[in-house]
């Protein structure tokens, strides 16, 4: 893990979670492997923080889950997106854009325009 | 299915707890597993691998203590949710599979339904009479308290003084109180009625634990200081007194004297057999002082606590044996018995009656149950095809054997919800013509103990009636999932068997019914042989009370012009008066023979009772020797009596009684002698079934009394038509005189059979429920049975066989168990009839002419029911069915 890797803002890691099922069902390994490679290291996930939310979302109904076989055929639990946990991604994913551009705004912004 | 099949079946479920915990374990496992791989086929050392790994993950303890919880939450939820989605799956599986069947459906609800509605019905009134609590705190602890000489009289009362020392000698009980209920004369605004009043002791509502509604209970100074003051029954209260809040403090003129009314009880407060309708203080007892505190009482205790009825009689009959130091030889040793207030208020013989009945009606709906299961058989393998397609699809044994206790289940559910309303009609019936005379029965309703009780017996019974089926089907589905899966028509032989057994239980239950059915039909034709000694026909019977006059010397002159003018009706024959003709209330008196050696007084349990002159005429009881009363026996004249033929044979042994002296006490008591004029006919006043015991008549105008049965024997048919003439009659001479309890003494005696009645009926019902029941279960078998040997049948002909031999093999198939049944029944039906004997009458409990005919009578039913499908055995034509194989 680089040095400069980033804290993830609090909730985001629920949309990524849900992002990633967005592709098909996956287990937890699956899923943290996915966001180190797709982020190559830049955002600092702790896999227990991971699955804490993968069993919240669960109980929340936006994942279910079924007990499988990996691909190198061992017994893993792998979740999947329901209907509800679709949903939750298009708003969830809404929400962080406008959070991002808002920010970018703010920081985006020149020292005139702040001048009354 | 072998005991591990079973346990293979139903495999217990892994607990949820421990399935979330090794989740999560597995889970966490999983990654650490994977990420170290990765780590390694990326070139790092393994132990560094797993190390990174850890770190990577986080707290590894924490997260499983974090994660487990919600884990196991979310394991308990699901599991709960798919075992309520399956159910509903069976159930609504089930329903469709009852639409897709409607005769299957239709047959099995309605039987079961049936019935469950009897039984229903029937546990709402054993509810209502034995099992609710009487209305009084811990009613388990009161009992009354009798006495009598041993042999004589087991429920006799005890006079005032014994009663009280028992009270204070008793260490048993807590308290006692007396109680005397008599009949009185009201007088208010709308004339003179007629009123039942109890006098009680003070302590009489404390010891049962009732207090009033309104107002208060009268004190023991207000008792002893003789104080005229009442409490009213809330239903004479709401009836008399407008349920008025001011009623409290008004008057009731009770035997033309005056009492305060100071309380009113509660509506809920009625104790069959203690009832009133107005309470005073036991004080008020006629010359309470001067007659020495006498009468009889009845007496009420409360045990003290974890004290048993044998031990308080225990006590009670020492205490006795102690007073019997203070009495005189004759009046000496007395037994005591403690009878629990539930057993006073409902008697051993109803008591008996109802737990037949209750018995009679779990045999019907064992029976029923029986057939529905062999229905369900039946219907199952026609079904071979579709749990073999099930089976094959993945269902498992576990997940059939469910679906098919669902069925079941369901099948007893909708039953139940038809037989709670049947119930409901039932219990109405039960109410509108059950006998009046059995205690809290118009209280029976369908209440939520009752349903309760009935939702818990279709559960159970569901249950029950799936097991069969599921075993059958499990078994077959096992084999035939097999390669020989597609043929069914050899299949079925256990199924066969175990409907065959069944029959064989139908049958036995039937005939213990019929049995002991055909021993209460018997019994009730040996009653209706008893002649009851006394003219039943055209009779008419009312109460009259005289209790609110002054004196006996205007009873006297008003019974004998009441009479006259009663008797110069038109249409009346006759016209007499008697103290109480139908009653079991004895006394027991010592009574000395003028000529005889005995010193001592005989003890006899007998009725006395006043007569007037033409009492004897009127109800056309014969005279065996000397005479009737006449008016010559006046107040004035020396005393005489009549006795029936038991009490002379009893006191006269093989002499004539008439001219012969007696007294009541010993020889030197100053009674004086008592002449026997007649000796009378037995009659029947104690009922049919029990024998007349002795009785003594004297002249109503030698001891009259308030209350007084008026009979009046008519010319005309119904002798009711005369009611209002005698009325009018009666009032006539003075209106005083309330009139009531109009009826016919025909009534008066069916009134007494009507418990019987209600038994007999009622198990004559179920019985015939029962027979039907079987005759169609066995009528299914041999149907079946029929069309599963349509082949065996047409080869057995092609081959030479008649159509008379294969009548006869289906016949036999069909009787065979039928019989078997029948002859395992009769050894329960014994047993039954022995149990029951308490309630026979002229008939032994193993009567072999009822066993016999209740036999036949069951064989000549199964023989028909298995008539008509052998009969289509014999129109198989070997031809056409061997070319349809």
């Amino acid at each position: 893990m680089s040095a400069e890797s980033l804290e993830l803002v609090k909730g985001t890691l629920d949309v990524l979670v849900l992002k990633t099922l967005s592709w098909g069902p996956m287990h937890g390994y699956g899923i943290s492997r996915w966001i180190r490679r797709r982020t190559g290291g830049a955002l600092e996930v702790e896999d227990a923080a991971l699955y804490q939310a993968l069993h919240r979302m669960e109980g929340r109904g936006w994942l279910e889950s079924e007990w499988g076989r990996s691909e190198n055929n061992r017994r893993a639990k792998f979740y999947r997106l329901t209907g509800r946990g679709a949903r939750q991604l298009r708003e969830r994913t809404r929400e962080v854009r406008r959070y991002v551009d808002a920010l970018l705004v703010v920081l985006d912004a020149r020292g005139a325009e702040a001048a009354p | 299915m072998t005991p591990a099949d079973w346990r293979r079946t139903f495999r217990a479920p892994r607990p949820a707890d421990r399935q979330a915990r090794e989740d999560v374990d597995a889970e966490i496992a999983f990654h650490l597993d994977m990420r170290t791989e990765e780590l390694i086929a990326a070139g790092v050392e393994p132990a560094e691998a797993r190390r990174r790994a850890e770190r990577e993950f986080g707290d590894v303890r924490r997260a499983r203590a974090d994660l487990v919880p919600p884990a196991r939450r979310r394991e308990r939820r699901t599991r709960v949710a798919t075992a309520l989605a399956e159910l509903w799956g069976d159930i609504r599986y089930a329903i469709r599979g009852f639409r897709a069947d409607p005769a299957f459906a239709a047959v099995a609800i309605l039987t079961l339904g049936l019935a469950i509605g009897a039984a229903t019905t029937m546990f709402s009134v054993v509810n209502a009479v034995l099992l609710r609590p009487l209305p009084v705190r811990s009613p388990e602890r009161l009992a009354m308290l009798w006495t009598g000489a041993p042999g004589v009289d087991a429920r006799g009362r005890p006079d005032y003084r014994t009663a009280d020392a028992w009270r204070r000698r008793s260490a048993s009980f807590e308290d006692m109180a007396v109680l005397d209920p008599v009949s009185m004369t009201r007088t208010g605004d709308e004339g003179a009625e007629r009123i039942g009043v109890a006098r009680i002791s003070p302590d009489f509502f404390p010891l049962l634990g009732v207090r009033p509604a309104r107002g208060r209970l009268f004190t023991e100074e207000e008792a002893e200081a003789r104080q005229p003051v009442a409490l009213l029954g809330h239903d004479v209260w709401r009836d008399r007194f407008g349920g008025a809040e001011d009623a409290i403090g008004a008057t009731i003129r009770l035997d033309g004297r005056a009492s305060r009314i100071i309380g009113v009880l509660p509506a809920e407060f009625h104790i069959p057999g203690l009832e009133a309708d107005v309470w005073e203080p036991h004080t008020l007892f006629p010359d309470w002082e001067a007659t020495g505190n006498e009468g009889v009482w009845f007496v009420i205790g409360r045990l003290g606590p974890g004290v048993t009825v044998e031990r308080a009689e225990a006590e009670m009959n020492a205490i006795e044996s102690a007073l019997d130091e203070r009495r005189p030889p004759s009046e000496r040793g007395r037994r005591v018995s403690v009878v629990p207030l539930g057993r006073y208020v409902v008697g051993p013989g109803s008591r008996l009656a109802l737990w037949m009945l209750a018995g009679a009606v779990t045999c019907v709906l064992l029976i029923a149950a029986a057939n529905v299961v062999s229905l369900s058989l039946a219907r199952g393998v026609g079904r071979t095809r579709e749990f073999a397609v099930r089976a094959t699809l993945g269902a498992g044994r576990g997940r059939i054997v469910r679906q098919l206790l669902a069925e079941s289940v369901t099948l007893a559910l909708l039953s139940a919800v038809l037989g709670s309303l049947l119930a409901l009609g039932g219990i109405r019936l039960t109410r509108a013509f059950g006998p009046a005379d059995l205690a809290r029965l118009d209280q029976a309703s369908l209440d939520p103990v009752v349903l309760g009780w009935t939702l818990a017996v279709s559960l159970i019974t569901g249950t029950l009636i799936g097991l069969a089926p599921a075993w059958t089907t499990v078994r077959r589905t096992v084999r035939l999932s097999g390669p020989e899966g597609a043929r069914g028509s050899s299949d079925g032989i256990a199924t066969r068997r175990i409907r065959r057994g069944v029959v064989v239980a139908e049958f036995a239950l039937a005939i213990v019914l019929l049995a002991c059915a055909g021993l209460l039909v018997r019994s009730w034709l040996s009653l209706a042989r008893v002649d009851p000694g006394f003219a039943t026909e055209r009779v008419l019977s009312m109460n009259i009370s005289t209790t609110a006059f002054p004196d006996d010397d205007g009873r006297v002159a008003f019974y004998a012009v009441m009479l006259d003018r009663v008797e110069a009706l038109p249409g009346v024959a006759h016209a007499g008066l008697i103290g109480e003709l139908l009653t079991d209330a004895d006394v027991e008196l010592g009574l000395t023979v003028e000529r005889s050696d005995a010193e001592a007084p005989e003890r006899v349990s007998l009725r006395v009772d006043e007569v007037s002159d033409d009492l004897f005429a009127t109800l056309g009881v014969p005279l065996h020797g000397g005479r009737f009363f006449s008016a010559e026996d006046g107040p004035g004249s020396p005393p005489v009596a009549i006795v029936n033929r038991t009490l002379a044979d009893r006191l006269w042994p093989g002499r004539d009684p008439v001219g012969s002296r007696f007294k009541p006490g010993p020889r030197d008591a100053p009674a004086p002698w008592i002449t026997v004029v007649g000796v009378v006919g037995d009659m029947h006043r104690r009922g049919l079934e029990v024998e007349p015991g002795p009785q003594l008549f004297v002249p109503l105008a030698q001891q009259p009394s308030g209350n007084e049965k008026l009979f009046v024997r008519t010319s005309v048919e119904d002798p009711l038509e005369l009611a209002a003439a005698v009325r009018a009659a009666v009032r006539g001479v003075d209106a005083r005189v309330p009139v009531y309890f109009v009826t016919t003494i025909e009534a008066e005696l069916q009134s007494g059979l009507a418990q019987r009645r209600f038994q007999t009926s009622l198990l004559i019902g179920f019985s015939i429920l029962a027979v039907v029941v079987a005759a169609i279960g066995i009528y299914g078998l041999v149907h079946c049975s029929v069309s599963a040997r349509t082949r065996e049948f047409a080869i057995r002909m092609a081959v030479g066989a008649r159509s008379a031999d294969v009548f006869r093999i289906t016949m036999r198939e069909g009787l065979g168990p039928s019989v078997a049944g029948l002859a395992l029944g009769l050894v329960g039906a014994l047993w039954a009839g022995r149990a029951v004997s308490g309630l026979l009458f002229g008939v032994t409990s193993a009567d072999p002419w009822t066993f016999a005919s209740v036999s036949l009578l069951l064989t000549a039913v199964g023989a028909a029911a298995c008539y008509v499908p052998a009969r289509r055995s014999m129109a198989v034509d070997p031809m056409t069915t061997l070319r349809h194989e």
